[in-house]
């Protein structure tokens, strides 16, 4: 079915259980749906922008008060809806970045944080993980303390993955920034795997920015992102513009220089407000959400030869699976090869494995009911099953 | 004629969308327990209702 000429509709989450990495915190609560119904028209949230012109000043629809609440529930001072968790990533370092500046990652981080370094002419060097896939805050202060050494001055920020994109694992984010601190340097903590699915205190992390994601966490449409700040460092990010035309002499008022002037205008950050009731709820609901990763964990455990290359027993419902010694032994045998897995899991309805991947992968349960996690471990071991594979 | 059609268009199509989300609850075998058909009869009375109010709105 079409939804337009030349596209076809998507109904991959009406017709699979969808298991991949990045979208299971992003499918869209039914209010979101209805949100996205209403406010399509691309500057719909505009009807009622009154002087001043700034989006986080709309009453009605109630985006003032939905950024004052998002600040609240994340327990900082100040917050903005941007364009994607890259888009907060790239405010902040374009605030407190200069040329040639060495700037704090790690060697979990995502690409997105480099690119906004990179951007803001800086120079991204890495806290190496440990052997359990870990940012520890020894690692960070030996990072920070030779990046002094060899730059001759302290970085201007510290970017740290709450839980990072490849293991799923959950970082020590309280002690790194506590550690950061030491040097006064600002920590901005990358919550697109946490803000919106799990509880997140920013003041609790110690964290100078959190930035979330609509997209990937809190059940938004694409692209939308929160970046929430604190009283200290609220003004300078989200600084107004000073500009003012040579030839006109004109002013732009309250615009921020960060935000571009207003960010998300439509059903983007209608969305966001319409799933943040739910959000907030479900948040409340982690360890339920923990307990069906480790049961679909557990099943694929069962299989011989498999391995779980996050953390175990789970935190997160994000996990790296290895199969090299299971699935993918099958796969070498199979006519299908290693496509024989995302085959064998669609016909059982489930999607979201990458095609032909047999060795290392990724899935996410996030949001997945009891029955169709059920569906999934019992799917996965009958796979297993089917192809001559031992059950432990 | 015209408030009273939108409003129905807006109302059939927020239903449809719990229904859309019931699908996705439900996903893959759309096996639906007896709470969940219930719902799935209320909305669609929901729908039918608005159907009825565009068909006198629009079409008589």
């Amino acid at each position: 079915m079409k939804c337009a000429v030349d596209i076809e509709s998507r109904d991959v989450e009406e017709m699979y259980i969808n298991i991949d990495p990045i979208q299971a915190g992003g499918r869209l609560t039914a209010d979101a749906m209805k949100a996205a119904i209403s406010f399509g028209d691309g500057y719909s949230v505009c009807d009622n922008c009154r002087s001043p012109f700034r989006l986080d000043y709309i009453q009605k629809p109630p985006i003032a008060q939905f950024h004052a609440d998002l600040a609240a529930w994340l327990n900082m001072d100040a917050a903005r809806v941007v364009p994607g968790a890259r888009r907060g990533f790239q405010a902040v370092a374009s605030t407190y970045v200069g040329k040639g500046d060495p700037v704090i990652v790690t060697a979990l981080a995502h690409y997105t944080e480099f690119m906004a370094v990179e951007e803001a002419g800086g120079i991204p060097l890495e806290i190496p993980k440990d052997t359990a896939n870990h940012i520890t805050p020894d690692a960070a202060a030996e990072k920070i303390e030779a990046v002094i050494r060899e730059f001759s001055r302290t970085p201007p920020l510290l970017f740290i993955d709450h839980v990072d994109y490849q293991f799923g694992n959950v970082h020590d984010v309280a002690g790194i920034a506590k550690v950061a601190h030491q040097y006064d340097i600002p920590v901005l903590v990358n919550g697109a795997y946490t803000v919106g699915i799990m509880p997140v205190d920013g003041k609790m992390l110690g964290a100078d920015f959190v930035v979330g994601s609509g997209h990937k966490s809190m059940a938004a449409p694409a692209p939308s992102g929160v970046l929430a700040t604190t009283e200290e460092h609220a003004g300078r990010v989200f600084r107004t513009t000073q500009a003012k035309g040579d030839v006109t002499g004109r002013t732009f008022g309250l615009k921020e220089v960060e935000m571009m002037g207003c960010t998300l205008m439509g059903v983007t950050v209608v969305g966001m407000m319409a799933s943040f009731p739910h959000v907030r709820e479900r948040v409340q609901h982690w360890e339920t959400e923990v307990a069906h990763s480790q049961a679909v964990v557990d099943a694929l455990l069962s299989i011989e030869g498999t391995k779980v290359l996050s953390d175990y027993p789970r935190q997160h419902t994000l996990t790296r699976i290895d199969t090299r010694e299971s699935f993918d032994a099958v796969a070498q045998q199979h006519k299908k090869r290693g496509y024989f897995l995302s085959g064998e899991l669609k016909k059982r309805g489930i999607t979201g494995v990458i095609p032909g991947s047999t060795k290392v992968w990724k899935f996410n349960t996030f949001g997945l009911t009891e029955k169709q996690i059920r569906h999934v471990g019992e799917s996965v071991v009958g796979i297993a099953r089917e192809n001559g594979l031992n059950i432990l | 004629m015209s408030k009273r059609a939108v409003d129905a268009v807006f109302q059939a199509l927020f239903i449809l969308s719990d229904l859309r989300f019931l699908l996705r609850e439900t996903a893959p075998q759309h096996d639906l327990d007896e709470a969940q058909r219930e719902r799935a009869a209320t909305s669609l009375e929901k729908v039918k209702r608005q159907i009825a109010i565009l068909e006198e709105e629009m079409v008589r």
